[in-house]
């Protein structure tokens, strides 16, 4: 696979020449007056497939058709909270941005990225927004600060082969996966004692173990008033960890461990690369994933495009709901009305506006081609605008490029296109913060035998409030 | 010189004494098993980096099933590992020189010029040994975005030149110089600067190649300030890199044990070509601090 | 000769004193810039509420007195000194067993010297990834299939709470042990053979020569060892943070990485941090006045 890369890419880029050759020629200069230099974070980091970088390198030269004046600067960026704020404040934070929706609000009321509304208003896209997303890239006063990148749901991976060994296909060699949290420990279970491989393999180290479980926990019912947190009559948000619903949740998960014993040997450590690494490399069967991450076990990490499915979050006894999230692009707080209008060129030219044209077309091809040569699935993607033809004219490139049998994925999408599973977005408030205290209470279950759920759910939730408290309602 | 290296406890006439034999046996036992433990997994992570991913996580096998050189090759292009090594080089080249030339002179003043009022500072310079030099990483890190220094190497090469432990190594070996020479070279009118540049520093050498030593060492190895400092894809270091690949999870688990390796071998070789500094000199320094 | 320095010569004149400052002045600049001003401004950053780098109010103590008053904290410190009374455990004997023998062996000195100072070279980052590898409880972790050669089955090691601390310990040990026994190492070449060749002629025992002669002459050197390993391990933050990421369930978060994750883990408290920090500094400077109390007579620390 590695010594294709570079004829690969040459081929890519090539092909990437003659088809914008003929646009470039047709396009015209938008913008010569518009003036400034944009710093993008998004760029892809050089250990990127040479493809992806060719890719990129060819949105500059647009750019440089389009707006001649407005100078780009690479500046791959690997967002983490962590390192933004002191960038922020430093003013050295790359003019776009890449972070997922669990931080823009806290960004926002912080005051450290910076508003696009009118940039947005220029280009007419302002009303395409698929609104739940408005209402996580605006503040209070309708303001906007960030694009939908992509969105994603949760679901599950699945690595055929192992299910395969376990008996549990169907004749046309399709695997009975499970449909509710109940079959995949029976069906963990199953595959553990025919194989010797982990059942499900659950990252449960710092946050993601609290995300993956705030999932579960909706599908035992904590939603609405069983929520995890809420806010009460008096606005003040309340964190709820102890409704029957929540140690109901945790229990299963305890269970998960002691009494159907499926998940893998150092569930505390894995984190979420290494999730994939086992369900790729046939060491774990089920992996809770999205469908976002598809190239992870595959091209990533080596399972073959025909041992991999894509399945709905199983269901709970209460509940049948999936988190719903993704990425988005957010901007520096530092930047100028030009930089902001800047900003929005580029974005329509890497395709994430909801635009169509010629160009941007090829680059879709070149890119699901891509995906393709590198052995990833290539599916839809689930568009964060409400815009049709937009999302037709995409879905239509994907059939072109596919390289799987769609019916390996068909419940998944099925499942989100037909209502039967309920999308939600992660819980509102501080949220990485909620997640690394149920990832300790998960921890504590997995590693301790006969732990008590209960007391360290009720000392979780003590902490949580505690820090509410700090964070909102004292504040 | 039989007599230097005779300073065990166990003379030679013990070696007559039966039990003193089964001792000394042990011993060398011990002493082998120590170099095992010390030097097994570094071999094998060198040679561990020829697995490739699904041998690494599924097999289990210690050693990889074939040493096909490409799979170093194929992730040091991949990953333009070469740039980081060019950019450590000069991250720690700079480094160096600065953490010689400052702390050198704050020692020099502080070991030996004393002027009035230095003992405090002195006194300062020690408590600062103490303090954990993450605990201020944030303030520090926007005194250099306010300075305008980010994303360049000046602010890495500088903050060595601001090391307490340096300063002190500096200041105890200057306290140990004879007073005669420097006594005698003032007499001689020269200034303070040219005492330091003629007389010290050169009979300085040792302390100046231990600090070396320390600073190429800490240099190579940092990576929290390099890692703020340097975010950009640019100018990051080795570590840097690794640092990314840990947090980021972009890298497979193969590629990063590579990366490892990668990061292990300036060190390595600096450690066979300095091993006498190494194993003597930073000895007899570090027995007085 | 009202001088009693015998470097009167250098000093004294105000031009001299001036000039010396001078001297200094590029020195005290860099530690002001890049340790005595941030540590101040992390001082004053523990007394405010703040948000992000910006103090919002002045609140006295109500930073520490919310953050000592959670279990992680309490989780944090009772860690910090199980590092720390691990690390003396294991780490502080080891060092002097290995100068002890290395001291004894009569030839390959120089190869058995060269091999435990090795690791210390390693970049500690390169180190704690590499080790993760022979910690993985999975059956391609390194420990697993060396013990599986034996015959004993795979086990978890970093999901066991009371094995993490001492694990990171180890990892530790393996890499400094070796560069602070060569310390010991030049500490007791330092002593005068004669001293043992009187004590042998006095019928002393090997084992008796050990007891009264070497291990008092190094007694100083290992007390000023002690002191600094403590302070060393005290500050441990990003090797359970790669290892472990301080799980599970906190049994390995130390103080300084409970520090981190309120600056950097997602909640952006660096008043809190602040807290945590100069909390640790109080410590490490509580534990270095007593070491020096009981030291005062031969402790080079004044």
């Amino acid at each position: 696979m590695n010594r294709l890369y570079p004829w690969l890419s040459c081929f890519l880029a090539l092909c990437l020449l003659v088809c914008a050759l003929p646009s470039a020629m047709a396009e015209e200069v938008i913008d010569a007056d518009l003036t400034c230099t944009i710093t993008l974070g998004n760029w892809p980091a050089d250990t990127a497939p040479e493809a992806e970088k060719a890719l990129f390198e060819s949105y500059r030269a647009a750019m440089a058709r389009q707006y001649p004046n407005v100078t780009l600067v690479p500046d791959y960026y690997s967002y983490t909270l962590s390192n933004y704020v002191p960038m922020a404040k430093g003013g050295t934070a790359p003019s776009i941005f890449q972070p997922p929706f669990t931080d823009p609000q806290l960004l926002i009321s912080q005051h450290l990225v910076g508003d696009v509304t009118e940039a947005l208003e220029a280009f007419g896209v302002l009303d395409k927004f698929s609104p739940s997303y408005v209402e996580m890239l605006a503040d209070e006063n309708g303001r906007i600060y960030g694009l939908p990148r992509d969105g994603y749901v949760l679901g599950m991976h699945i690595n055929i082969a192992l299910f395969r060994e376990a008996g549990l296909v169907d004749g046309d060699g399709l695997p009975l996966y499970p449909k509710t949290l109940q079959e995949m420990a029976e069906y963990g279970k199953i595959i553990k004692e025919k194989t010797g491989k982990a059942g499900l393999v659950f990252p449960a180290s710092e946050t993601y173990g609290g995300w993956l479980f705030t999932n579960i926990a909706w599908n035992f019912g904590c939603v609405g008033e069983s929520a995890l947190e809420y806010q009460d009559e008096d606005g003040r948000w309340v964190c709820n960890f102890t409704s029957p619903e929540c140690v109901a949740a945790m229990e299963f998960m305890r269970d998960l461990k002691w009494k159907y014993d499926i998940l893998n040997a150092d569930t505390t450590t894995t984190d979420w690369a290494g999730a994939h690494s086992l369900l790729g490399t046939g060491e774990a069967a089920m992996n809770f994933a999205a469908d976002d991450s598809v190239d992870q076990p595959t091209a990533n990490k080596g399972l073959p495009v025909a041992d991999f499915a894509l399945i709905p979050f199983p269901a709970g006894d209460a509940g049948r709901y999936a988190l719903a999230g993704g990425t988005c692009y957010m901007f520096a707080p530092n930047i100028t009305r030009d930089q902001g209008i800047a900003l929005m060129a580029y974005l329509r030219v890497i395709g994430k506006l909801p635009f169509l044209d010629d160009a941007i077309i090829e680059g879709m091809r070149a890119d699901y081609a891509a995906k393709r040569d590198r052995g990833a699935p290539v599916i839809p993607a689930i568009s964060a605008w409400n815009d049709e033809e937009y999302n037709a004219a995409k879905q239509a490139i994907v059939d072109e490029y596919s390289n799987v049998d769609m019916r390996l994925y068909q419940d998944f999408f099925d499942s989100i296109s037909e209502g039967t599973i309920t999308l939600k977005s992660e819980e509102p408030v501080f949220a990485q913060q909620l997640y690394r205290e149920l990832t300790a209470v998960i921890q504590r279950m997995i590693t301790r035998e006969g732990a008590d759920v209960m007391k360290a759910l009720q000392k979780a939730q003590d902490s949580f409030q505690e820090y509410l408290d700090d964070e909102i309602n004292d504040y | 010189m039989a007599e230097q290296t005779r300073t065990g406890v166990i003379r030679d006439y013990d070696m007559h004494a039966p039990s003193v034999r089964v001792g000394y046996g042990i011993i060398l036992f011990l002493c082998a098993v120590m170099v095992v433990v010390a030097l097994f997994p570094l071999v094998w992570v060198i040679l561990a980096g020829f697995k490739d991913l699904r041998e690494f996580v599924s097999s289990t096998r210690l050693l990889p099933a074939s040493f096909d050189p490409k799979t170093y090759l194929t992730t040091w292009n991949q990953l333009g590992i070469a740039k980081n090594y060019l950019n450590s080089f000069l991250s720690v080249a700079g480094s160096v020189v600065c953490a010689l030339l400052f702390n050198g002179l704050l020692g020099y003043g502080l070991g030996i010029l004393k002027p009035k009022g230095s003992g405090a500072v002195k006194k300062l310079v020690m408590l600062s040994l103490l303090m954990p030099t993450t605990i201020s990483i944030v303030p520090l890190f926007m005194n250099i975005q306010k300075v305008g220094l980010g994303n360049s190497f000046v602010p890495l090469w500088l903050s060595y030149g601001a090391n307490a432990m340096y300063v002190i190594l500096f200041v105890q070996f200057f306290e140990s110089l004879p007073a005669s020479i420097l006594e005698a070279s003032r007499i001689d009118g020269c200034s303070q600067l040219q005492v330091f540049f003629r007389i010290v520093l050169p009979l300085s050498k040792p302390i100046c190649s231990v600090v070396a030593i320390f600073a190429v060492n800490a240099a190579w190895s940092d990576f929290l300030l390099p890692y703020l400092v340097l975010r950009g894809g640019e100018l990051q270091t080795v570590m840097v890199r690794l640092f990314v690949f840990s947090t980021e999870q972009t890298v497979n688990e193969d590629a990063m044990m590579r990366s490892v390796v990668f990061s292990m071998i300036p060190p390595i070789i600096l450690f066979f070509i300095f091993q006498k500094q190494l194993t003597e000199n930073s000895v007899s320094v570090g027995i007085k601090g | 000769m009202s001088e009693k320095s015998n470097r009167g010569r250098l000093r004294g004149r105000t031009g001299e004193t001036l000039k010396s400052w001078l001297i200094m002045l590029p020195g005290l600049l860099l530690m002001t810039f890049f340790v005595w001003e941030p540590l101040l401004e992390s001082i004053r950053m523990s007394l405010y509420k703040t948000r992000n780098v910006e103090l919002v109010r002045f609140v006295g103590l109500d930073n520490f007195i919310s953050v000592m008053g959670k279990d992680d904290f309490t989780q944090a410190l009772m860690n910090t000194f199980s590092y720390t009374f691990w690390s003396l455990l294991i780490g502080f004997a080891l060092p002097i067993l290995l100068a002890l023998m290395i001291g004894e062996t009569r030839r390959g000195k120089g190869f058995f010297r060269t091999a435990v100072y090795l690791p210390n070279m390693l970049p500690g980052l390169a180190v704690i990834i590499l080790w993760s590898a022979f910690f993985s409880g999975e059956k391609s972790g390194v420990l697993n299939i060396l013990i599986g050669k034996l015959g004993i089955p795979p086990q978890s090691y970093l999901t066991k709470a009371h094995l993490v601390i001492p694990i990171l310990i180890v990892i530790a040990t393996w890499k400094g042990a070796g560069a602070t026994a060569l310390i010991y190492m030049a500490g007791m070449a330092g002593i005068n053979a004669e001293l043992y060749e009187a004590a042998a002629i006095d019928g002393a025992t090997v084992w008796q020569r050990m007891l009264h002669i070497l291990l008092p002459a190094i007694r100083k050197l290992a007390g000023t060892l002690l002191i600094l390993q403590i302070i060393s391990v005290f500050q441990i933050m990003y090797e359970p943070m790669v290892l472990t990421k301080g799980g599970p369930d906190n049994a390995s978060l130390s103080l300084m990485q409970l520090m981190w994750q309120y600056a950097f883990g997602g909640a952006m408290n660096y008043g809190k941090a602040s807290a945590v920090a100069v909390t640790v500094t109080l410590i490490l400077l509580v534990m270095t006045g007593i070491y020096s109390y009981f030291n005062r007579k031969e402790s080079d620390w004044d």
